[in-house]
């Protein structure tokens, strides 16, 4: 079932590699992986073999799924080698059976503790193990399933892509290979430009000044500097009613825009940091925050694998969050100016630099840059979770949502999402990192600036 | 008569907004239109932004994203509509 179409190898863009430095250093301080996480909270109805057996399909005729990743000879970018995929096993299916009682309304029933297990696991992807599931199975037949990969392998929206083609090929309505035989796909796996050009370089060049600007006010985040313990990732999922949710859309809408409410989003979330900062008696020298953009074409077929993102940095100081408002003022001025003078191009270049250098050379390159941290926390905002998907493989969707792992520092992040009427915010964060009531303290104050009620 | 402001007419607005759309931000085929859904076409929060600022720089007025409403955004025809009233105010 091996497409025929498949290349012998597929290079990793330089945002793949730019994520694989953090899986160098997650892997060398931490003990796990850079991992990203799709939790499905289904109805019943799902059969786990038919589904193992989609997966196996799925393997093999997208090679990508369990490609070895490594340098050709050695040297040169890395590239999945899906030439020898047929020797690595396919992504495994994992079925654990629960007692506790199954799904009871959005956001109310525990995320399995299997889910952070896995999100703190230690992947191979030299031997091509780069997507694991795991399905929870309660007495009701209810369900929930967690797809966990490298975070190379697909970004947000690829894998959200990926799940919905799955259950569409389960369906009979795709082909086996279609994801990677897409014509965005095809067009996404030509080369970057050649290390050699100096445009690029010179680009890349610019990206680093301006981030050694940010290093005037250093950045600090909730976990300190780079803590060499093993880490222990967890996550906490608030799902908001959908009066609630109308409410936080509404505003962020008016605040920030129709189209960019993801800066309503990243100002509660700074806002959020700073109260837990404030708690401690502490003053970071300011908040730093990557914002991922979408590159994909807009408006054409999206690719599935691989990641195809670049990142807006934000920098404000302390007395710039006291206002919510302000603080989006703030952010859509910084915004504008990073699209106006071509800084996400520039970061793309710079990411591509990633391709040739080790990745712990890079990583520490970028840590060196800000003095010690790489950010203050990670957020991303990503829209309408799996749109128009009410079912997969049979069973109803009734929740989910994407969660993210990070790597100390900064040791914390914020993803938000909609899953139709409701909100969802996924708090990422390593254990040691923050305790209960600074948890407490941050949803509060997450949540009282969603609503306009702090 | 066609009516002008800050040297731009209606039509001429609705003409650079679809262009720079078509030619610049979006990967759209020949059916799509001056009154083709935009968020459809695959618009999003960094082409709505990369959009707005083509627009200051051909017309000279910045359209804050606060003011790109749904409605707004419908199509080229309704975001020139809208931007032509920002010129008109500003």
């Amino acid at each position: 079932m091996t497409s025929s179409r498949a290349p012998d190898a597929i290079p990793l863009t330089g945002a793949d590699c730019f994520l694989r430095a953090f899986d160098a250093e997650g892997r060398r301080y931490n003990g796990s992986s850079h991992l990203a996480q799709l939790v499905l909270r289904l109805g019943p109805g799902l059969d786990p073999e038919t589904l193992g057996a989609r997966i196996v399909e799925a393997a093999a005729a997208n090679p990508v799924l369990s490609s070895p990743i490594g340098r050709r000879f050695g040297v040169g970018a890395p590239e999945y080698r899906t030439r020898q995929a047929p020797r690595c096993a396919p992504p495994r299916l994992q079925v654990h059976r629960a007692d506790a009682p199954a799904w009871v309304a959005p956001g109310a029933a525990p995320v399995p503790p299997v889910f952070f297990e896995r999100l703190n696991d230690r992947f191979d992807p030299r031997r091509g193990d780069l997507l694991r599931l795991d399905l929870v199975v309660y007495p009701d037949a209810a369900a929930d399933l967690a797809f966990t990969w490298l975070h190379m392998l697909f970004d947000g929206s690829g894998s959200e892509r990926f799940v919905a083609w799955l259950d569409a090929y389960h369906r009979g309505e795709a082909g086996a290979d279609a994801p990677s035989a897409s014509d965005a796909e095809i067009r996404a796996k030509q080369p970057p430009i050649p290390l050699g050009s100096r445009d690029r370089g010179q680009q890349a060049m610019r990206w680093q000044g301006f981030v050694r600007g940010m290093a005037q006010h250093p950045p600090r985040s909730l976990a300190g500097g780079r803590r060499r313990v093993p880490q222990d990732l967890r996550y906490r999922v608030v799902t908001l009613d959908p009066a609630r949710t109308r409410v936080v859309t509404e505003r962020a809408s008016a605040l920030a825009g129709f189209l960019t409410p993801m800066l309503f989003y990243l100002a509660a979330s700074i806002r959020a940091h700073a109260a837990v900062f404030q708690a401690r008696n502490q003053q970071p020298g300011s908040y730093v925050v990557p914002l991922p953009v979408n590159l994909r074409a807009k408006g054409g077929v999206g690719a599935t694998f691989r990641t195809h993102v670049s990142l807006v940095w934000f920098q404000v100081v302390p007395e710039q969050v006291g206002d919510l408002e302000e603080l989006i003022e703030e952010l859509k001025s910084q915004r504008r100016r990073v699209i106006k003078e071509g800084l996400i191009e520039a970061g793309t270049a710079a990411m591509d630099f990633a391709r040739y250098a080790p990745s712990r050379v890079y990583a520490a390159m970028a840590r060196r840059t800000l003095r010690g941290e790489l950010c203050s926390f990670f957020f991303a905002y990503t829209d309408q979770f799996l749109p128009g998907l009410d079912h997969f493989f049979g069973a109803e969707i009734r929740g989910g949502f994407p969660a993210p792992s990070v790597p100390a520092s900064p040791g914390s992040g914020a993803i938000v999402c909609l899953r139709g009427d409701r909100l969802n915010f996924t708090h990422v964060y390593q254990r040691s990192a923050l305790h209960d009531d600074e948890l407490d303290c941050f949803r509060d104050r997450f949540i009282g600036d969603l609503l306009g009620s702090s | 008569m066609t009516s002008e402001t800050a040297g731009w007419t209606r039509t001429a607005l609705v003409e650079r907004v679809f262009s720079i759309l078509r030619d610049d931000l979006l990967d759209v085929g020949v059916d799509f239109t001056p009154q083709s859904n935009l968020v459809e076409a695959g618009l999003d929060s960094l082409a709505v932004t990369q959009l707005m600022l083509a627009i200051e720089e051909s017309a000279g007025v910045w359209v804050d994203e606060s003011l790109l409403t749904p409605e707004n955004l419908e199509s080229a025809e309704s975001l020139a509509a809208c931007v032509y009233d920002q010129l008109a105010s500003a």
